[in-house]
């Protein structure tokens, strides 16, 4: 699904280049649960916002269902986005103060869904993360653990087909954390839905089926458990 | 994204910041309530001029020349058939049409007992408010329909001629050839008002214009008012014919004739009007300039601060498109909602401005507030919002998604 080759990224920074991401080869088939794990500073989080569609200036080729994304441009990126990925970000990006029915539905307005349409869809996500009832709650007025749950059901409104974490669990306690976790089992076991998250967390990433490592910008290690 | 959906997120961000919603909104609000003020006494001006002394709707100008007699209680008309036959030989190509205009307030002779005197007479056409009743009946407005010979006079004029007030009622009083019953006589207040002219509260006697103005009487007046085609050059000839009846008028020697020109006073005034709008405009435009400069203001802060939510939709799926016409949206509601609320601020102060500017006791102005005023109003201020509201809505559509979400 996901076809990666020669993927270079710099930064620039003041008058000289920073060389983040060194010729990255990976190929992700749908269904997959993988995990991308590196220091910090490695450039796991740049290489995760490439195969998301968040980043479009990067240097190599990116083939997402055979079709060239390194030749598409920012409004492309929007519509890809829109269809084909849902993020969970680790402090969860949430607009604060309008509903939790609101956050969930914006996917689904960008995609021009009709209200009715979107309020059964928000309501079928919510119970889905095991938020049922929770349509009128303001996203500041809940837990981390929550409003994590809400930012699962927000990626998983419009069926992506995979799913972007990037450190998930980095702002919440161990039990939450497995929580968490044990809902991006679910959804990757029930709903076939290909998740690629990043995370420095080893008991994580040792619950991933594919384990990917990332050293100053270089692929070192491509492993898989047995799970 | 719907375009309905867009409108509902810029009124849901704008109602979280109500105050300083607000305070932006008062700038367009004060600079479209001062054009629509001024535009609107302007336009009354304009229009009470065109109602009075403009081309009417067929297309016709119309003028009148006056006389006024030297002795102010005279009866002597200025004009009669002969002036008129008159001025049609004389002019008659250079005008439509003229005719004798009658007033209803007038000085004339009337054969009360046996002896003709001079009185002032009111003419009604409808029943007069309020009358102070002393003796008899009032006229109704079935007399006044139904041109029934019937008359009421003054107090003291029927204490002068009958003694006392009941006596008057029942006896008759004359003119040209037609006699009217007196039926009633009322307590009036004095003969003039305060710019000199008859009251017609306080006229010696009251009688029917209709029947007044079926006899002889309809020959003779002190008003004529002449017509002429569109393009004539009406000013001019009129002041000919006032000219010439100076030297050949039937009443020449006991007053004058004069072509006021009222629509030369008018143009000079709504001339002036003109400058004056012209130039509160000038001082408006640059407070909506101004005004747009703080809704850009405003905008340019509320786009900073809410990077995280322009981050959030960009990733979510929103084309930049989207975010654009978002933040466009939210200036314009603004600037259109200020424009509404100064456009109903403008049309009540307009109508409170307008009547200090009648001159004297002659004419009336009231403010008009038209169509295109709201027209005007709606699209300065929807384009205001458009203008100042562009830049910061593009700065929203482009920024780094990568930056804002680091």
């Amino acid at each position: 699904m996901i076809r990666l080759e020669n993927i270079n990224k710099y930064y620039q920074q003041g008058d000289s280049q920073f060389h983040v991401l060194h010729d990255i080869n990976l190929n992700i088939d749908a269904g997959e649960l993988v995990a991308i794990i590196g220091e910090s500073g490695s450039g796991k989080s740049t290489l995760i916002n490439i195969i998301g569609f968040l980043d479009d200036k990067f240097e190599g080729t990116y083939y997402y269902n055979d079709e060239p994304i390194h030749d598409y441009d920012r409004k492309d990126f929007s519509k890809l986005r829109n269809e084909n990925v849902g993020f969970v970000f680790q402090n969860f990006k949430l607009l604060r103060d309008v509903s939790v029915a609101e956050n969930v539905a914006l996917p689904l307005l960008y995609a021009g869904k009709k209200r009715a349409e979107i309020k059964e869809r928000v309501s079928e996500v919510l119970s889905k993360v095991g938020l049922a009832g929770y349509e009128n709650k303001l996203p500041k007025n809940m837990s981390g653990g929550q409003q994590q749950r809400v930012s699962i059901a927000r990626a998983i409104a419009t069926n992506p087909k995979f799913l972007i974490a990037d450190e998930p669990t980095g702002a919440l306690d161990t039990q939450t954390s497995q929580e968490i976790m044990n809902l991006f089992k679910e959804l990757n076991r029930e709903s076939h839905t290909t998740i690629i998250l990043v995370t420095h967390d080893p008991h994580v990433a040792e619950q991933c089926e594919r384990v990917v490592t990332i050293l100053d910008g270089h692929m070192i290690k491509d492993e898989r458990n047995e799970i | 994204m719907k375009f309905i959906e867009l409108l509902r997120t810029a009124f849901q961000s704008l109602k979280t910041n109500r105050k300083r919603s607000f305070l932006t909104i008062i700038g367009i609000m004060i600079g479209i309530a001062a054009v629509i003020t001024i535009l609107g006494m302007g336009d009354g001006v304009k229009k009470t001029m065109y109602d009075k002394f403009g081309n009417s709707k067929q297309g016709q100008q119309t003028t009148e020349i006056g006389y006024s007699s030297v002795d102010m209680g005279s009866t002597v008309h200025g004009f009669t058939e002969e002036d008129i036959a008159n001025i049609k030989t004389e002019f008659g190509s250079e005008f439509k049409d003229v005719k004798i205009e009658h007033d209803s307030l007038i000085n004339s002779k009337m054969t009360i007992g046996d002896e003709e005197k001079s009185v002032s007479i009111n003419l009604e056409k409808k029943p007069e408010k309020s009358i102070d009743l002393i003796a008899g009946r009032e006229i109704t407005k079935q007399d006044l329909q139904m041109k029934e010979p019937v008359a009421m006079i003054k107090e003291s004029l029927a204490k002068k001629e009958f003694g006392t007030a009941q006596n008057a009622v029942g006896t008759s009083i004359s003119s040209n050839e037609t006699t009217y019953r007196i039926i009633g006589v009322y307590g009036g207040g004095s003969k003039y008002d305060q710019y000199g002219t008859l009251s017609a509260k306080g006229t010696d006697v009251v009688v029917p214009y209709k029947l007044y103005y079926d006899g002889q009487n309809a020959n003779e007046g002190d008003v004529i008012k002449l017509t002429f085609p569109q393009d004539a050059p009406a000013s001019k000839v009129s002041k000919k014919i006032a000219k010439y009846l100076e030297k050949n008028g039937s009443a020449m020697n006991k007053g004058t004739y004069t072509y006021y020109d009222m629509e030369k006073e008018l143009k000079a005034f709504s001339s002036q009007i003109n400058m004056i709008t012209g130039f509160i405009s000038l001082i408006a435009a640059i407070s909506l300039f101004i005004a747009g400069i703080g809704v850009m203001n405003m905008m340019y802060i509320s786009v900073s601060e809410r990077t995280q939510e322009i981050g959030i939709r960009l990733a979510v799926g929103a084309t930049p498109t989207n975010i654009m016409l978002q933040f466009l949206i939210e200036a314009m509601v603004l600037t259109v909602t200020g424009g509404l609320i100064g456009f109903v601020l403008g049309a009540g102060l307009s109508h409170l401005l307008a009547p200090l500017l009648s001159l004297g006791g002659g004419i009336k102005i009231k403010a008009h507030v038209t169509l295109n005023a709201f027209l005007l109003a709606f699209g300065v201020s929807s384009a205001v919002g458009l203008i100042f509201g562009i830049l910061p809505a593009r700065q929203a559509a482009n920024k780094n998604l990568i930056d804002i979400l680091r």
